[in-house]
Order: structure tokens, then C-alpha cells, then sequence
């Protein structure tokens, strides 16, 4: 990106990248159809007789101005070939965004995978993690008859946890709204401060810090809306709402009774409203954590899902029982990671909180005798061991409570109310 | 040092800096007697211009630069240099002299039978001198003002979905 204030213009470049044939110059081309003449240049190719992607092609997109900078968008697209390897690194050097053009073809799995590694391989001789770009992937060629469904995409391809979007490049579908998610995340990373490291684009699905993302169900990637809509603005994080609504089913399955569980739980208004809250007191843990440099053990949480394997026969009991849940494995790695961080961070924030969570003798009989009542008089001895975990736990909650007012008084928070 | 490289990422060139780098193209203009030069980040977003640059896509032009000089970089690799820090494109009518200058801008300066190769190259190593050494202090100054205003980027959304609609 380029802020240049002699000129008054800043100008951004954006990326489509994916494998071979998947439809990236076809992308550039409906944009160049559509953008209105005065808002865009040539169209440069420089590609083999065959039509083939040789080195780039280039779009440049004139915004005008715009709060008195005139603001531009250069689109390049890279050869998806396999063996265009460094050409497709030269291209990606100082991409503010990228659009990762992936084929719906239940055939091109591979392909889509094996381009996103090198994505995100090339990335990082950059310096740069792939889940800190403004990335999109967009489903390409959604009007194949033997498309794969999204969710089973998202399950198999996007592992990075990146905003997706659908279309059909070659009737134009979907290609401006691609574009336009993209240009806004980029966007998003302008406001936050002048190379301000911590600055990240969105909260993605749940994914951040390590832990693959939760496929969503098919029925929420239907729901989800094209052009992206946030529901609260976390610091210099922007909650999108599609994330939002799998976060609220994944904590209601990871809640629910095994019998009770619903393919799709509706919630009140006021329902959604908790679980905003505690998704905004995730996502501050989440920066905080990530200005101490706290990561998460991922040693003790794979151990942790390990042992929770262990605990069935076979993996087809295992499979039983998550489908019977509606979990996966990916949910529970990351509600691990979350409870995981949580720990770190409180004795972080609140150093002196083992010392608060130690439970005396006398508070434990003080607690009985308060409640006795309640208890049908059941002789204390009998109930210990109860009461020492119901005290802990209120003990931490009042804790977490805390920590997390700290965590508030310091960020600015927006809700966007209407959007929930 | 990974931070230091997302923070590299963003160029930032202010007003003061400009004014002498183009003071200097001019400069470079009148002794090489050369038609135009663009000068170019290694992005393929242009810093700046001077000279005869009307007839010239200046957006294209800067993204092509950029792509050729990343390209001849790795045959320089192949060939075990760093780079490459001089090219030459030869036309009947008009030539084209690209050179470096320091970690990430580039000059292509346009010239035709005024002058010679030879002179374009004498007079842009001086002038290259001359750029790193403002690029240098530039890049090591801390940004202190705001980037950009505030809601700018709500303003350009508000654009985007006026020009991007399907």
C-alpha cells in the first residue's frame, strides 16, 4: 500500500490468486466490464498464445477522491500453474489483499489445496502469516451441476478460516461482491494506526490462533449473505456476521443436552445479545493475549483432544457421538484453545489469582451452614467435595468478570445493534 | 521481525519528501536531457513523475516496471547476483532505462535520440545517490500523524458500493 500525500493518493493492491484455470483473469475481466469507463484503466495481459496467464494481469480501479485522497485499487492476477512458481511470488510482493479464486469441481479439491499452501507459503518469505492477510476466498463456478457443496469446501479447503464469498465468473455473478468484501477488509486494516502491528482484519472463524475452523452447517452458508455485514467493531477487529451466527450455534451445541440438540437453534434478540457479549470478551482475551505474546499450549490442548478420543472405542463411536452433538472436532479444539488462553490470561491480568482462588476451611462450612435449608440437611461431609467445585467456580466467574472489565475500560467497543 | 515487515508494507511519502525528489528528477531531467522519468516503488505503485509524461499510462507503466524488475531479479539469482541494477530496453524511436535505487524504489527514465544511453546512465547513478539517501531518512522517520482521516475508510465503502454493483 502506498500513501502518498504529495500526490494525495493512496493506493492498494489486491491479488487474485488460485489454481490453475479456476477463473482469477476471468474475475478481472468482469470487473473490467462493469466498473464504469472513468473509474478504470487498460486491462494489461501478459499471457502465452494460448490465453494462458504468463506473468500478471493488471487492472488498475480509480475510486476518485475521496475524503481528499484520490484512492485507487490495482488488481493483479497471478498464472496458476503449477510450474509459474516464482512469477507468482513476484506478483504477490506488498499485496494488501488477496482473492484466492477456488474451483467448486468436486475433482479440483487438490488443486485448491495445493494453491493455498503455496499462497500461503509465499506469504511468508514475505513475512506474512496467511491469517493476517485481508484474504477471501471466493467458490468459483457454483453453476457446475456436480459442484461440491459450500460446507463441504469450507471443510476441505478453507482451513485458514478466510471470509468466502460465491460465484460464477463467467456469467459475472458474484465477482463485484467478491471484490468489494475484499477492498472493504483491506480498508479495514487502514484505519488502524500507521503500522500498527496488532492490527488484524476481522475476527475469523474462531480460527485465529491456531485451531482449524469449524465447517459451518450448510443450511448457515446458505443464510449467509454475500457482501459481508458486521455485527460489533472490537478494537480494531470487525465481527462479521456470518462468524457471528456460527459462534452462537457452536456454544449453544457445545451447551446443549445430547437429546436436545437442533440442526439449527433460533434465539431471541436478547439471546443474541449475550452471546455478542461474549464473543466482544473473546476477541479483546484475543488481542490482549496477542500484544503479551501469549500463545496457546497447543501441546496440552492436542493432549486434550487426544484423551477426549481415547474415551470412545473407535473413531466411528467418536463419529456417532459428534454427529449426534453436531460438533466437530475442530469445536472442540477450539473451545479448548479458548478456555486455555482464558487460563494464561487471567494469571496475566490478575497475578494475584491463585492466591484469590485458594477456598479456606471456614469458607466452605460458612457456605453450608448459610444454605443448609437448601441442602435437605444433608450432613456436610457428604457434600464437600460439591461445594469446594461450586465455590471455585463462582470464585472464577467473579474473576473472569473482572478481568474482563479491565480488558473493556481499555477498548472501544461498537455494537451495530440492527445488524443482529 | 515479522512486524517490522507488515509495517514495512506500507509506504507512506509525504509532501516535504516529494518536493525535494522532484526538485532532483528535474535536475536529472535538464542535464540528461532525457524526455520523462517516473519514479516507481517496488510495488508497481508510482511515487512520482517529471517530465513529458502526458502521452504515457502511467498506472501501467509503473506495474509493468515493477514486474520486469522482479522477473530480471530472479535471473539475476539464477546467475548467483543479488540483482540486476541496470536495464535497457532498446526501441526505434524511444528507449527505456531502468535502474534501482536502494531497497525499494525504482527509476524508469524515457529518452530518445537527444541523448545516450551512457549519459542517461552517468547522470541516474548520481541521481541515485542522491534519492537513497532521502528514501533512507524517510523510511527511518517515525509516522507521527495520523495516516489518513478517520472515517475514510467508511467513505470509500460508501464509494465501492456505488462503482462495484453486480
Amino acid at each position: 500500500m502506498q500513501i502518498n500525500y504529495a500526490r494525495k493518493e493512496i493506493s492498494c493492491k489486491v491479488v487474485f490468486y488460485g489454481p490453475g484455470m479456476s477463473g482469477k483473469t476471468t474475475n478481472l475481466e468482469v470487473i473490467h466490464q462493469k466498473v464504469p469507463d472513468e473509474n478504470k484503466g487498460e486491462m494489461t495481459s501478459i499471457a502465452t498464445e494460448g490465453d494462458r496467464t504468463l506473468f500478471f494481469d493488471f487492472l488498475p480501479l480509480d475510486l476518485g477522491k475521496v475524503r481528499g485522497m484520490t484512492t485507487k485499487f490495482q488488481l493483479y492476477t497471478v498464472p496458476g500453474q503449477i510450474y509459474y512458481a516464482s512469477t507468482r511470488k513476484l506478483v504477490l510482493q506488498g499485496a494488501d489483499g488477496v482473492i484466492f479464486v477456488a474451483d467448486s469441481n468436486p475433482s479440483k479439491v487438490d488443486e485448491n489445496n495445493e494453491s493455498l499452501k503455496d499462497l500461503s507459503d509465499n506469504l511468508e518469505e514475505y513475512g506474512i502469516n496467511i491469517r493476517e492477510i485481508p484474504l477471501v476466498i471466493q467458490w468459483n463456478k457454483r453453476d457446475l451441476p456436480n459442484a461440491l457443496p459450500v460446507a463441504e469446501l469450507e471443510a476441505k479447503v478453507n482451513t485458514v478460516g478466510a471470509n468466502t464469498t460465491e460465484a460464477v465468473a463467467a456469467t459475472g455473478e458474484g465477482v463485484m461482491a467478491t471484490l468489494k468484501l475484499c477492498a472493504s477488509l483491506v480498508l479495514d486494516r487502514l484505519n488502524a494506526k500507521d503500522g500498527d502491528p496488532q492490527a488484524s482484519p476481522v475476527v475469523k472463524s474462531g480460527s485465529k490462533l491456531g485451531a482449524a475452523a469449524a465447517a459451518p452447517k450448510e443450511e448457515e452458508a446458505a443464510a449467509a449473505p454475500k457482501a459481508e455485514v458486521y455485527v460489533a467493531k472490537v478494537g480494531a477487529d470487525s465481527i462479521s456476521r456470518t462468524f457471528f451466527l456460527q459462534y452462537c450455534q457452536m456454544q449453544y451445541r457445545l451447551a446443549a443436552k445430547e437429546a436436545e440438540v437442533e440442526d439449527f437453534k433460533k434465539f431471541s434478540k436478547d439471546e443474541y445479545k449475550k452471546f455478542l457479549e461474549s464473543l466482544i470478551n473473546y476477541s479483546l482475551l484475543l488481542q490482549d493475549a496477542k500484544k503479551r505474546s501469549v500463545k496457546p499450549p497447543m501441546d496440552k490442548i492436542n493432549a486434550q483432544i487426544d484423551a477426549f478420543k481415547k474415551k470412545f472405542g473407535s473413531p466411528a463411536e467418536l463419529n456417532e457421538y459428534l454427529n449426534r452433538r453436531k460438533l466437530s472436532l475442530d469445536a472442540l479444539k477450539n473451545e479448548a484453545t479458548k478456555n486455555e488462553i482464558i487460563n494464561i490470561m487471567i494469571s496475566e491480568v490478575l497475578p494475584d489469582i491463585k492466591d484469590r482462588m485458594k477456598i479456606t476451611e471456614k469458607e466452605v462450612s460458612d457456605f453450608y451452614n448459610a444454605n443448609k435449608a437448601k441442602f435437605n440437611n444433608k450432613p456436610f461431609d457428604d457434600l464437600k467435595g460439591d461445594l469446594v467445585a461450586l465455590i471455585k467456580g463462582a470464585k472464577k466467574r467473579s474473576a473472569l468478570e473482572e478481568f474482563y472489565g479491565k480488558l473493556r475500560g481499555q477498548a472501544e467497543i461498537k455494537i451495530f445493534e440492527d445488524k443482529l | 521481525m515479522k512486524d517490522n515487515k507488515l509495517r514495512q508494507k506500507r509506504l507512506v511519502y509525504y509532501a516535504d519528501d516529494l518536493q525535494k525528489i522532484d526538485k532532483l528528477m528535474e535536475e536529472f531531467l535538464k542535464l540528461s536531457n532525457a524526455k520523462c522519468i517516473f519514479l516507481i516503488d517496488k510495488e508497481g505503485h508510482m511515487i512520482s513523475n517529471r517530465g513529458l509524461v502526458q502521452q504515457i499510462n502511467a498506472e501501467t507503466l509503473s506495474a509493468l516496471v515493477a514486474g520486469s524488475f522482479a522477473a530480471t531479479k530472479e535471473m539475476a539469482r539464477l546467475l548467483g547476483e543479488s540483482e540486476f541494477s541496470v536495464m535497457f530496453h532498446q526501441g526505434s524511436r524511444d528507449h527505456i532505462h531502468i535502474a534501482i535505487i536502494g531497497d525499494r524504489a525504482i527509476s524508469a527514465t524515457i529518452f530518445d535520440e537527444k541523448t545516450t544511453v551512457g549519459m542517461i546512465n552517468l547522470y541516474s547513478k548520481e541521481l541515485s545517490v542522491k534519492l537513497e539517501k532521502i528514501f533512507d531518512i524517510a523510511i527511518r522517520r517515525v509516522h507521527q500523524e495520523q495516516a489518513v482521516e478517520a472515517d475514510y475508510s467508511e467513505s470509500v465503502k460508501d464509494k465501492l458500493n456505488d462503482l462495484f454493483k453486480e
